[in-house]
């Protein structure tokens, strides 16, 4: 596949969202460092796993020594998200080559999907939308590996005093908007607000996962057949 | 020092895990027709999951300015949703609720 005008656009539009996985990156790096891993196993992890929350707890469990099967199971809790996005994408790569299925699965990251969703409209066909994946996908992935190692080698250099972590959630405030096309989309998305926060004590993060399907399932009642009878 | 067994045990399990998780449904789409009431409920994925990660953040952030009694966030996230309503830019959202979030706590 051929970069194309789209694959730009992708990419393009993923900057100012880097602005809250670079710092991220930069303290998965450090936790890594601190936590003794070798460089080879920081980076082996980092492209294996590919996902910044799950490196972030497993690091942390890892070094408290906790049981590998509780290791794994919290990891993995906490991506139980990419199900969806997983879910949502599928319409779009079904007459598409397993290679690419295989690379857009892996690419699969909060931010990535979330940017692809936000420009729905303007792509057309499901090839456009794919290299416009493929765009934001490859930006998130150049900062957040560059970001990583980086924080592995000099610690923690985002500025405290910046709350760069705020970043990431004000990206996601930005590409919602645009999806919230009628009055159902709205409710969906407060409804998401207020559970969220009621729910947001779960162990695991499952918080987050519980309140989506929650969410799904209240879009697909307002959203219900009336009974024809 | 994480004993290398161990370590590699874990990372080999949470990747190959979370690779058939991002993969599941990719890999399914081939095999069985979606239904498009089916796409219709996919299409609330993204409302449905990104305000979780927002709102319980400005929620339970502890803050330092009185006057806002620990809510500076949630006072940048509506203005924030503002400027995204208004200029649908992503770069001016972020810009704007850092600076504005810098100003509210450090000064």
């Amino acid at each position: 596949m051929k970069p194309n005008e789209y694959f730009y656009q992708g990419f393009r539009s993923m900057l100012p969202v880097t602005t809250g996985a670079i710092p991220f990156g930069a303290v998965v790096g450090t936790m890594c460092a601190e936590a003794k891993l070798t460089f080879a196993q920081a980076i082996t992890m980092d492209h294996l796993l590919y996902a910044g929350a799950a490196q972030l707890a497993s690091v942390e469990l890892m070094s408290q020594k906790a049981a590998a099967l509780v290791v794994v199971a919290s990891g993995l809790i906490i991506n139980l998200r990419f199900l969806l996005y997983s879910a949502a994408m599928s319409p779009l790569l079904q007459n598409s080559r397993t290679i690419t299925k295989v690379a857009c699965a892996y690419l699969v990251t909060d931010q990535s999907y979330a940017a692809m969703s936000a420009h729905q409209d303007k792509l057309k066909t499901p090839a456009d939308s794919i290299q416009f994946y493929f765009g934001t996908a490859v930006c998130m992935l150049i900062a957040w590996h560059a970001s990583l190692m980086a924080g592995y080698a000099f610690g923690n250099f985002a500025p405290t005093t910046w709350a760069l972590d705020y970043a990431v959630p004000l990206s996601f405030l930005a590409l919602v908007l645009p999806t919230l096309k009628n009055r159902n989309y709205i409710a969906v998305a407060l409804f998401s607000s207020v559970v969220s926060v009621l729910l947001y004590q779960l162990p695991y993060k499952l918080g987050l996962i519980v309140t989506a399907l929650l969410a799904i399932g209240f879009g697909a009642f307002l959203t219900r057949k009336k009974d024809p009878r | 020092m994480i004993p290398a067994f161990y370590f590699w045990t874990c990372v080999l399990g949470l990747s190959i895990g979370t690779f058939l998780i991002r993969y599941s449904m990719i890999g399914l789409s081939a095999r069985v027709k979606i239904p498009a009431r089916t796409r219709e409920l996919f299409s609330f994925i993204p409302a449905a999951i990104l305000p979780a990660f927002l709102v319980p953040v400005v929620f339970f952030h502890q803050g330092k300015v009185e006057w806002l009694h620990g809510k500076e966030r949630l006072f940048v996230a509506v203005l924030a949703a503002v400027v995204a309503f208004w200029t649908r830019s992503t770069l001016a959202v972020i810009a704007f609720g850092l600076a504005l979030l810098y100003a509210l706590t450090q000064f």
